[in-house]
């Protein structure tokens, strides 16, 4: 049986600490007043190291790049290594405890230092990478990471409107995207469009540019309103002839293969969303069971009724299986692997589906006070909501689970 | 300055599994539980970590910390956490909890003091569990150091330390001479509660225990952890302390309406007898 360690169980009992001092306090601000979590997320990074962390795997990165030397490959261990799945926890651990209060500072934070950094440093030149990385590491810079706009989102390839245009050294960009997050705080933008030649947008090829937020002729709106997951600024990025330098171009040339590598990028961004669902679901059964054993109607407990038993029960059903495909990401590390795209978004769309259920069915154990928002699940219904839409729907999950299965 | 700080684990009282007493009362039932360092033990290490750095500058140790508990292999949960919290090197007296008393922990660390020769004994004043609070005592009397109780504040200069001990009505402080006992109570944790030589009058911690940084946690794996023999510190491994039984504390009974200010203080005077 694979288990969270005794280590592994310290280090959530101090992040939780962190999370009650440093994130409770400010949950109205963050959800009802536009509070940008920014700086309670650096302070996260700080206090806990991870700022430094990972500046020194970023150096050690570059050094090997520098020196000529190919990628680390991920190998596949015959013996399991505790110390990497330490570090696979590591990542995993702040992402379910900072989601039991606010699953959207925890997507505030993935998109810059996951989805933002890790484009650069995918398929960045040693240039783009050590100018921009580092700073989106360790959240001194908001990173954002744009491809949806206004017509085109799960199909986001397919029916991308926004254009880049060559004019001498420099290419002048356009098209609007939108639902980016971060997007209104934005300093560094990985913006992805299509080179236009003059042909039919279908035919053209993808490119993506890294852009500074304050780069003339790029407008950032202010935050959408939104059903929940408010601790995540989402915004809309309006470019308008947008000048910039080839230097900006991602990789520095227009060859490099830029839906390529995509596929680790949206396992990773799927794995993590269990990380996410496991902190909700963990949250509401804990704040369901205090309160079917508290709350008396008909003169006794709620508990003592078989319905709400039922939710109870289904809840940790949800909760043992959400911890177990957590618990699988953890182990796979220990052997060098990782989960690969179907599996991963099997596990994502799982997760995102019964993190939803016990959300509601978590209001609906409440009664009215479920619907206040003191109670704290109301909230933690309407974030869950955005893990079955965002990082690829349901039904995309599904036919690509499908796809793969049918392939066999 | 080398300080040791003893550490004892104690059950979890946020935890589900809560301490049970069998029907006989004659023990209490440990097995389930799950641990966590005393508090005041804490407030000790981060106490200790504070008199030896610079508080800008917290990874740099001036001196050493080492952390002392007394108990069984589990317990080096505790000291891993306190490695990773800063502390320098650890020893596990290896020692069965139910075979330990207060007293005999203080002799035991009386011969640790002894082999370890530290300038300062940073203890918690009491373990959460027992609420004795006599081991620091025993201690200082045995070695003969000078101590000082229930520290709020400490101020290290040349050769010891002014320690403030919160009194009614105010405040004294004390000047002890290294080397030294000294238990701390929960204030010394505040911001401003504890200066090194190095760290500047106008710096401000943190209120409460740092938080160890995820690297550490991992680097503490490699730090230092000594096993010793209880019968290597303490040759009479007798215990002074006898219990004669445990209780759990009663149910609280309900409370009653009283009609008016009159069935109050009637109430108040024949059944409670407190007026
Ligand atoms: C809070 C939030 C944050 C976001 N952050 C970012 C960000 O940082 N960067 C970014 O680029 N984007 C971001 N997005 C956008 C997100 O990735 C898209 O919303 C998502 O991919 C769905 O696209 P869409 O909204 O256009 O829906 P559509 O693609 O229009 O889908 C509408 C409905 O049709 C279904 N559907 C579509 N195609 C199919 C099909 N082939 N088969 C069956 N059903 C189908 C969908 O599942 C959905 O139910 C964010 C979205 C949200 C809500």
């Amino acid at each position: 049986m694979f288990e969270w360690s005794e280590q592994h169980r310290q280090i959530r009992a101090m992040l939780r600490r962190f999370v009650e001092t440093e994130v409770v306090p400010h949950r109205e601000a963050l959800e009802f007043g536009d509070l940008p979590p920014y700086g309670i997320l650096r302070k996260l990074l700080q206090t806990f190291g991870v700022d430094e962390m990972a500046k020194a795997q970023f150096a050690a990165d570059i050094e090997r790049e520098k020196s000529g030397a190919p990628p680390k490959e991920k190998k596949v261990r015959t013996e399991f290594s505790q110390g990497a799945a330490d570090a696979a926890a590591m990542r995993i651990l702040p992402v379910v405890e900072i989601s039991r209060v606010s699953p959207g500072m925890i997507t505030a934070m993935g998109v810059s230092v996951g989805l933002t950094a890790g484009a650069i440093m995918k398929k960045g030149t040693i240039r783009q990478k050590e100018e921009f990385v580092p700073a989106l590491l360790t959240l001194e810079k908001v990173g954002a990471w744009a491809i949806t706009e206004p017509g085109s989102g799960s199909d986001a390839f397919g029916s991308m409107r926004a254009s880049a245009r060559r004019d001498g050294d420099d290419y002048i960009l356009n098209g609007n995207k939108t639902f980016i997050t971060n997007g209104p705080h934005a300093d560094t933008i990985v913006f992805i469009c299509k080179l236009d030649e003059g042909n039919a947008p279908e035919h053209r090829k993808v490119l993506t540019f890294i852009l500074d937020g304050d780069t003339p002729g790029l407008e950032k709106s202010k935050p959408l309103r939104k059903m929940g997951l408010h601790a995540s600024p989402t915004g809309e990025l309006f470019l308008t002839d947008v000048r910039v330098p080839k230097y900006r171009l991602l990789g520095e040339t227009e060859t490099a293969p830029s839906r390529e590598g995509a596929k680790e990028t949206f396992a990773n961004e799927r794995t993590a969303v269990a990380a996410m669902a496991l902190g909700i679901v963990e949250r509401c059964l804990e704040l369901c069971v205090d309160y079917a054993k508290t709350r008396v109607q008909f003169g006794k407990p709620i508990g003592d009724f078989q319905l709400i038993q039922l939710k109870l029960a289904k809840m940790e059903v949800a909760r043992m299986n959400i911890q177990n495909l957590v618990l699988r990401q953890v182990e796979l590390a220990g052997w060098g692997k990782s989960m690969d795209l179907a599996e991963a978004s099997a596990c994502k769309l799982y997760c995102a589906q019964s993190a939803m259920e016990v959300c509601l069915e978590a209001v609906q154990l409440f009664g009215g006070n479920g619907y206040m928002s003191e109670y704290q699940v109301e909230q933690l219904c309407r974030d869950a909501k955005v893990m079955q839409i965002y990082g690829g729907t349901d039904e995309i999950q599904i036919s690509q689970i499908a796809r793969a299965l049918l392939a066999r | 300055m080398k300080i040791l700080v003893p550490l004892k684990r104690v059950a979890d009282p946020d935890n589900a599994n809560k301490v049970k007493i069998p029907a006989s009362g004659a023990t209490i039932e440990t097995t389930g539980l799950e641990w966590k360092p005393n508090p005041f033990d804490e407030y000790a290490l981060e106490a200790a970590l504070r008199l030896t750095e610079d508080g800008k500058a917290p990874k740099v140790r001036a001196g050493e910390v080492v952390v002392v508990t007394f108990g069984p292999k589990e317990t080096e949960t505790t000291l891993r956490a306190a490695l990773a919290t800063g502390a320098d090197r650890a020893i596990r007296v290896d020692a069965a909890d139910d075979k330990l008393d207060g007293h005999l922990v203080a002799r035991a660390l009386k011969a640790l003091v002894e082999r370890e020769k530290p300038d300062l004994v940073l203890m918690g004043k009491q373990a959460v569990d027992g609420d004795s609070n006599q081991v620091g005592q025993i201690l200082a009397e045995q070695l003969d150091y000078p101590m000082a109780t229930f520290a709020a504040t400490m101020k290290e200069e040349a050769g010891g330390l002014l320690v403030g001990r919160e009194v009614d009505g105010g405040v004294i402080t004390l000047r002890v001479k290294f080397p030294a006992v000294v238990t701390v109570d929960l204030r010394i944790v505040a911001p401003t509660s504890v200066y090194s030589m190095k760290t500047a009058p106008a710096f401000k911690y943190n209120d409460g225990v740092r938080f160890a940084a995820l690297p550490a946690i991992m680097a503490a794996k490699k730090k230092p952890l000594a096993e010793v023999k209880l019968a290597d510190l303490a040759a009479d491994q007798g215990l002074r302390v006898t219990y004669h039984g445990f209780q759990a504390p009663p149910a609280r009974k309900a409370g009653i309406k009283v009609k008016d200010v009159t069935d109050l203080v009637n109430r108040l005077k024949n059944e409670a007898k407190a007026l």
